[in-house]
């Protein structure tokens, strides 16, 4: 009664009025303004690098895409909401150098040597890791099927200029037929972003061919050529001279017989070191099992020598020396003084950067939300070079929640579980 | 010359004077490798749960006791507030990894995990593998993984020939061989196959009598995953009619809705009395908790009527590891969140399942043994363990491996214990 009475005193143009306004509501709030929120992080302390945030707000994430960045998001409409109070919430992190080609075979090739990416990167924060090299143009496509395709987290590549990578069971890459610029070049032009770089390690010989070659691939793809160690016969000053701007150097704070150290017998970097560090060649930690010694990075750290990327250099004998994660290699830059700020953003945007993948190592609105929770514990810890010399630190970083594409792959305390209800 | 190499025998016999005289007193002096001091020793095979030292000489426990003098030791480590307990066995885990592409299970697949990387950082010294081979494959897991680790890795023995490369490959009874599979526990690897597996079957019982067959002939036990039936079959015939006294029921706090009988009633929430009566009757009952076999409204009730599972285990693979499994440290603790006491959680995950599996020379610190030990440290704390089912509850304690040994090395150090403290002056040294 009453609304035939109301539809009488409305003349049709407000009706229609009417109707079009509560049409245009309704689209909006289905599509844009009140978009679903999938997670809600609350609280936490945001550390981008990129977008230069560094206080407390809230993340939004919805279709697996950072949807809002903000303070105070209100709660009322997410599915999830996470209470990150007293954490630090970072892109997720990038590890720079891995080894992540395992399988059954001895050495590092489909090997035991190679840790499978999903077994310690969510755990450590990762959702990001960067093979340095282990394969070549012509075993590429088996790791990827093998598992890049089959990972959860993102798995990206240097491409090793040797052919078949790091192949023989001692790491040490064989003669000097086996590479070819073109092939390599096509590998990297046929999986854009995923190959990020050409790279070389483990060669005994004394001719540059292979690492000419390496950045002759890596200046044609318009990609970083990745230096490892193993090169005897090359001086660390004509390897950095070699190397372009933007190029990587790993294992950067190594002190082994068969490559030169970057700080002198007197405690002083190089000056050589120092001018490629001003050229623009960028160093990886590369921690590895014989790759990160205090007393070259606390004096490097010191005197302005700082690493551009928190690799771990991931595999069999390194996980359980000193290395063990990549928090605990970030953590032992906390102990040696750099700022919580500094570190996220050499494992976040800055290696992203590195590697020519800008969508990485942010938290920008409409990137994938791969996005980590970390905690900083207190209390009384150490940490182990690769000489087993001991620092101490009263703070450590653990991963307490890891988000790979808007999904929760690694929730420590089950901050977002519900309650056990007896 | 002549009067050179006289010169030289002469050094040489002078030398070996001095070494002769020296040699017995720095060996006097030093002789235990490595000392474990002050720690809080649990061994519950010796009843040991006090303060107490342990001296370790050629990757073997030399002496437990009370302040054993730091001289005689190479090297010491300071384990005050410490947990000192023999290496954790992890009773269940899948570590056939590799990369067959016809398996679509943890057998030869990325689906299985590589032991090292799970278990030092865990306290675990000792995994067994629940099957992911059988006796067809298991030559090829021992030459890719067992030979190759540094964990040490025994195996149960899957029924089926071909382990578990498919649920599909896994009904097929025309490969499950209880002869083939005792020859190659008895005959060819009696150290390293420590029982046989069945597990996903989808028919009648067929599956576990065989596998009881072959650890009737092999003398070892039985382990078995119970519950893809559609109904579910009775656990209780399985319990009191099919297994053996020592043989293993894995997933004991599985709730899943069909297929798989739980232990503790759905209804009345009260653990079924003949689980009693099996574990009484010698059946063991293994936690393995897994991606999906883990629920606190199983494992809650029972703990509070007095059931307690005999071993503890992760049931370590892709799908379990990253959810609310984590590692062995992880499940240890969740069980101290639901109130079981420490002694209790180590006695489950050493000498429990060393016993199981027949291997009384692990789990324990007896002056002979291998010298495999875990140090952990208990962190106090406001921690969330979950189920699988993502439901949450909370505990105060976590337990942290601190320090690894197997066979007297060190194979893990979290907070670097054992190193030396690092000096300015050691730049270049």
């Amino acid at each position: 009664m009453m609304y035939s009475k109301m539809n009488k005193m409305w003349s049709p143009f407000v009706r229609r009025a009417l109707a079009t306004l509560v049409l245009v509501l309704l689209i909006g709030y289905t599509t844009g303004y009140a978009q679903t929120i999938d997670i809600l992080i609350k609280n936490g302390h945001v550390i981008d690098a990129k977008n230069g945030l560094n206080s407390r707000m809230d993340v939004a994430i919805s279709g697996g895409k950072i949807f809002k960045v903000a303070a105070n998001i209100p709660s009322e409409g997410a599915k999830k909401v996470i209470d990150a109070t007293g954490l630090y919430v970072s892109p997720g992190l990038i590890n720079m150098h891995t080894h992540v080609f395992a399988g059954g075979n001895t050495g590092f090739v489909e090997g035991t040597s190679s840790q499978l990416p999903d077994a310690f990167g969510p755990r450590s924060g990762i959702t990001t890791v960067v093979d340095a090299g282990t394969s070549g143009w012509k075993n590429f496509p088996q790791f990827k099927s093998q598992v890049i395709d089959k990972s959860s987290t993102r798995v990206l590549a240097f491409l090793n200029i040797f052919e078949s990578g790091l192949v023989s069971g001692n790491a040490t890459e064989p003669d000097l037929k086996s590479f070819d610029v073109q092939a390599t070049v096509d590998a990297v032009k046929a999986n854009p972003g995923i190959i990020v770089g050409t790279r070389i390690g483990h060669y005994s010989g004394k001719d540059w061919a292979p690492f000419d070659r390496a950045i002759e691939a890596a200046q044609v793809a318009n990609v970083p050529f990745f230096v490892e160690c193993h090169l005897p016969q090359y001086t660390l000053e004509d390897q950095l001279k070699r190397m372009r701007p933007g190029d990587i150097i790993t294992h950067a704070y190594e002190n082994v017989r068969e490559r030169m150290s970057v700080i002198d017998e007197q405690g002083k970097i190089r000056p050589f070191v120092k001018e490629a560090q001003a050229r623009g060649i960028l160093f990886d930690v590369g921690h590895g099992g014989a790759g990160f010694w205090f007393n070259q990075a606390i004096p490097a750290f010191k005197q302005g020598l700082l690493p551009n990327s928190f690799g771990t250099d991931e595999h069999r004998t390194s996980m359980n020396s000193g290395m063990k994660t990549i928090l605990n290699v970030m953590s032992k830059y906390l102990a040696m003084g750099m700022s919580i700020q500094e570190i996220i953003a050499r494992g976040t945007w800055k290696p992203a950067l590195s590697i020519k993948r800008p969508d990485l190592g942010n938290l920008s609105e409409g990137s994938e939300a791969d996005v980590t929770l970390l905690k900083v514990l207190s209390g009384n810890f150490g940490f182990v070079d690769s000489g087993n010399n001991r620092i101490e630190g009263d703070k450590k970083l653990e991963a307490e929640m890891t988000i790979r594409g808007g999904r929760i792959i690694w929730d420590l305390n089950g901050l977002g579980a519900n309650k056990f209800n007896q | 010359m002549i009067t050179r190499n006289y010169i030289w025998s002469a050094c040489w016999v002078f030398a070996t004077m001095v070494l002769l005289i020296v040699q017995p007193v720095s060996a006097v002096s030093q002789e235990i490798d490595l000392l474990l001091k002050g720690g809080h020793v649990i061994d519950p095979k010796n009843k040991i749960d006090s303060k107490m030292d342990v001296a370790i000489v050629a990757g073997k426990i030399f002496r437990i006791g009370v302040d054993i003098p730091a001289n005689l030791a190479k090297k010491t480590i300071d384990a005050n507030g410490l947990f000192v307990v023999p290496g954790i066995i992890d009773m269940h885990v899948h570590v056939f990894s590799g990369t067959d592409p016809g398996s679509t299970s943890v057998g030869n697949s990325a689906r299985s995990q590589q032991a090292d990387a799970f278990s030092f950082r865990s306290g675990v010294t000792t995994v067994v593998d629940a099957g992911s081979s059988g006796w067809r494959n298991f030559p090829l897991f021992k030459a890719q993984t067992i030979d190759k680790s540094q964990t040490r890795v025994l195996a149960f023995l899957n029924v089926v020939g071909n382990g578990m490369i498919g649920r599909f490959q896994e009904q097929d009874v025309n490969d499950m061989n209880p002869v083939m599979n005792a020859h190659m526990i008895n005959r060819l690897y009696p150290n390293i196959l420590v029982g046989v597996k069945s597990a996903h079957y989808w028919g009648d019982f067929v599956s576990v009598d065989k596998a009881v067959q072959s650890g009737q002939l092999a003398n070892v036990p039985v382990i078995v995953d119970f519950g893809e039936h559609e109904p579910a079959n009775s656990i209780e015939a399985l319990f009191m009619k099919h297994l053996r006294p020592g043989d293993i029921f894995t997933h004991t706090f599985s709730e899943i809705s069909s297929g798989r009988e739980s232990i503790v009633d759905e209804a009345s929430r009260k653990v079924k009395p003949f689980v009693f009566a099996a574990q009484n009757r010698g059946i063991i009952f293994d936690v393995g908790h897994g991606g999906g076999a883990f629920a606190f409204s199983q494992a809650m009730p029972a703990l509070k009527q007095g059931f307690m599972p005999n071993t503890i285990s992760t049931d370590l693979h892709d799908l379990s590891m990253n959810g609310a499994m984590k590692d062995m440290a992880n499940v240890m603790s969740k069980f101290i969140a639901m109130g079981m006491s420490v002694q209790d959680v180590i006695l489950r995950s050493t000498w429990n399942p060393a016993n199981v599996i027949k291997r009384p020379d692990l789990g324990h610190l007896s002056v002979g043994a291998e010298a495999d030990i875990a140090i952990f440290s208990l962190k106090k704390g406001n921690f969330g363990f979950i189920d699988v089912r993502r439901s949450r509850i909370t505990g105060n304690e976590r337990l942290e491996a601190e320090l690894t040994i197997r066979a007297g090395r060190i194979v893990w150090d979290l907070n670097g214990i054992s190193g030396a403290a690092w000096t300015p002056s050691l730049i270049n040294n």
